[in-house]
């Protein structure tokens, strides 16, 4: 515990977002505020959630980091740079809700080709596979094509080819929310593990509070209409985490603290 | 009992059995209800046998060659200038899919109006052509070429637009260059809807291949067809190459098909051997219906 406040004010920040608002266009040509008046600082190796319903702007805020959005207000700074100059450099690591898979690919094809556009050698290329395959434990599977995979092992995938290209930032967007109980759960193991190994920051975007509340150091609860940052709730339980944790008060309690951090009260 | 009636209909040997034996069922007795009725000569709907016979045959029927000689030589001809035509139009219309999808403006300008080409009967224009060409191959190759442009270009373009959104999401995160989303996503994403297009347009030039040479006496297949109803050769020539071409345009898609597999990796895990191939074999004809039914159907237009 010391030690993890000892950590988190000496690192520095890596993602800095100040006053970031996005405000769209619909269909009659009328502004609709996606996101509103957005400020956090993410520390180096922090795992933080963007816990919200559908419409609270949680994923457009991950594509603004990701450069995948541009903001109309404020702006956004990962390690002193704009996410272009982050993306140019493959300093981030995307992870899609849906696995994205290239069907005509083999398993290790699919986790080279974000190496192929960084002009990687073969080998090179080959080596990093067979690494990345290895972490996510799917080395037996690397010669399958996705649609021979399961749901789950077709997400780990997706998630070996993030890593692949060695990124600081590893964002995610609701990447098991399409998953069985069981695979997520196993999935959020591995997950752990290996952020544990390879010292990554991580934005996590879920709609599931007992996802974002066992996974992350920090929770940042988004409320809609407009999209707006209303709380942070800091997770204090002890790592590693394990899944037994889930069933102590001090889980069940840090749930429900981030459940009334609603604007409104409940989660609807 | 009645599962293992199921299981017998599932098998691909049963069904084709089942349609062969229906089909000359059917055939039998139309031949016997035409020699029947005495009127017409007798022999324009002859027995299978007979066709067969003269299949077999040694006895010269046209310049000192036999009915399988004729039929083999002339389909020589035809099925050339189908593949030349094939060929090109394929590429053509491949290239121009491409133009579409890199440009806008190309394909506000082209698309709309590329169906009328399919509304022009081109058989008709064939005389025209014919006269323009001045050359009975070189009218074969450009009407099998215009026949077979349109599918190919249509299905080519409809496989660049069923790209997801994500896919492109996914390859701007690494900073693709435009030629990279090209060639690693968008054109391997195209190709089995161009392999549809491509199964569509290999029968249709055949068949155009083979109308064009009813216009001129110079050897094709059509030509040939042409000449036997006229009782220069028998009726039995006749139906040869009616049942030729038919095999030909059947096994041109059948051909495509395999190409298909051999140069596209998820087919081919997919037909692989081994434990999981009965379950991808379902998994991938599932897939294909979903295809189907999720492209705007551009061949029907």
């Amino acid at each position: 515990m010391n030690a993890a406040e000892y950590t988190r004010n000496d690192v520095p920040d890596e993602i800095v977002i100040r006053d970031l608002g996005v405000t769209f266009q619909d269909n009659k040509g009328e502004d609709v505020q996606a996101i509103t008046g957005v400020n956090l600082n993410i520390k180096k190796g922090e795992f933080v959630s963007l816990l919200g319903p559908s419409g609270c702007g949680k994923t457009t805020l991950l594509r603004c980091v990701a450069d995948l959005q541009e903001p109309t207000d404020g702006d956004i700074h990962v390690e002193g740079m704009t996410p272009k100059e982050v993306r140019l450099q493959h300093k981030f690591g995307f992870v899609f809700q849906s696995p994205v898979l290239f069907d005509w690919r083999t398993v290790k094809k699919n986790v080279e080709l974000p190496l192929e556009m960084m002009y990687q050698t073969k080998q090179q290329r080959s080596e990093r596979a067979d690494e990345m395959l290895e972490m996510v434990g799917l080395t037996n599977f690397a010669n399958h094509f996705p649609n021979q995979l399961s749901g789950g092992m077709q997400q780990r995938v997706n998630i070996a080819r993030a890593l692949g290209i060695r990124p600081d930032i590893l964002l995610m967007d609701e990447p098991f929310s399409a998953l069985d109980e069981f695979t997520k759960e196993k999935l959020h193991e591995d997950l752990l593990r290996i952020w544990r190994k390879t010292n990554k920051t991580i934005l996590f975007v879920t709609h599931n509070i007992q996802e974002a509340v066992f996974l992350s150091d920090r929770v940042c609860v988004l409320s809609p209409h407009p999209g707006r940052l209303s709380a942070v709730v800091d997770i204090d339980l002890p790592r590693p985490r394990t899944l037994d944790m889930k069933e102590t008060p001090a889980f069940n309690q840090l749930v429900l603290k981030v459940r009334n951090s609603f604007e409104g009260g409940s989660f609807s | 009992m009645r599962k293992k009636h199921l299981a017998l209909t599932e098998k691909k040997w049963f069904q084709i059995l089942f349609w062969a034996v229906l089909v000359i069922a059917a055939w039998e007795i139309g031949a016997t209800a035409v020699a029947m009725t005495k009127r017409t000569p007798e022999n324009i709907l002859p027995h299978l046998y007979q066709i067969l016979a003269a299949a077999f045959s040694g006895k010269a029927v046209s310049g000192g060659m036999t009915a399988s000689g004729v039929v083999l030589t002339s389909a020589g001809a035809t099925l050339l200038r189908a593949l030349g035509g094939f060929a090109i139009g394929a590429g053509l219309g491949f290239l121009l899919a491409l133009a579409m999808k890199l440009s806008g403006l190309v394909e506000k300008l082209i698309f709309p109006y590329l169906m009328l080409i399919q509304l022009i009967p081109v058989l008709g224009l064939a005389p025209i052509i014919l006269a323009i060409t001045g050359d009975i191959n070189r009218s074969r190759l450009v009407i099998a070429a215009i026949l077979s442009f349109y599918p190919v270009a249509a299905n080519t373009l409809a496989g660049f637009k069923a790209v997801s959104k994500d896919k492109y999401d996914l390859m701007f995160t690494y900073a693709a260059k435009k030629r990279q989303l090209y060639t690693k996503v968008l054109i391997p994403s195209a190709i089995p809807y161009l392999f549809t297009g491509l199964k569509i347009a290999a029968p249709m030039a055949i068949t155009a291949s083979i109308l064009v040479d009813t216009l001129q006496g110079d050897g094709g297949l059509g030509c040939m067809l042409s000449q036997s109803l006229k009782h220069a050769m028998s009726i039995y020539v006749f139906w040869l190459i009616v049942f030729f071409s038919a095999f030909i345009g059947i096994f041109s898609t059948y051909l495509i098909s395999w190409i298909e597999i051999l140069v596209y990796p998820e087919k081919r895990s997919a037909a692989g051997i081994g434990r999981s191939a009965g379950k991808e074999k379902k998994y991938g004809r599932s897939t294909e219906k979903n295809r189907t039914q999720k492209e705007p159907g551009p061949e029907t237009l």
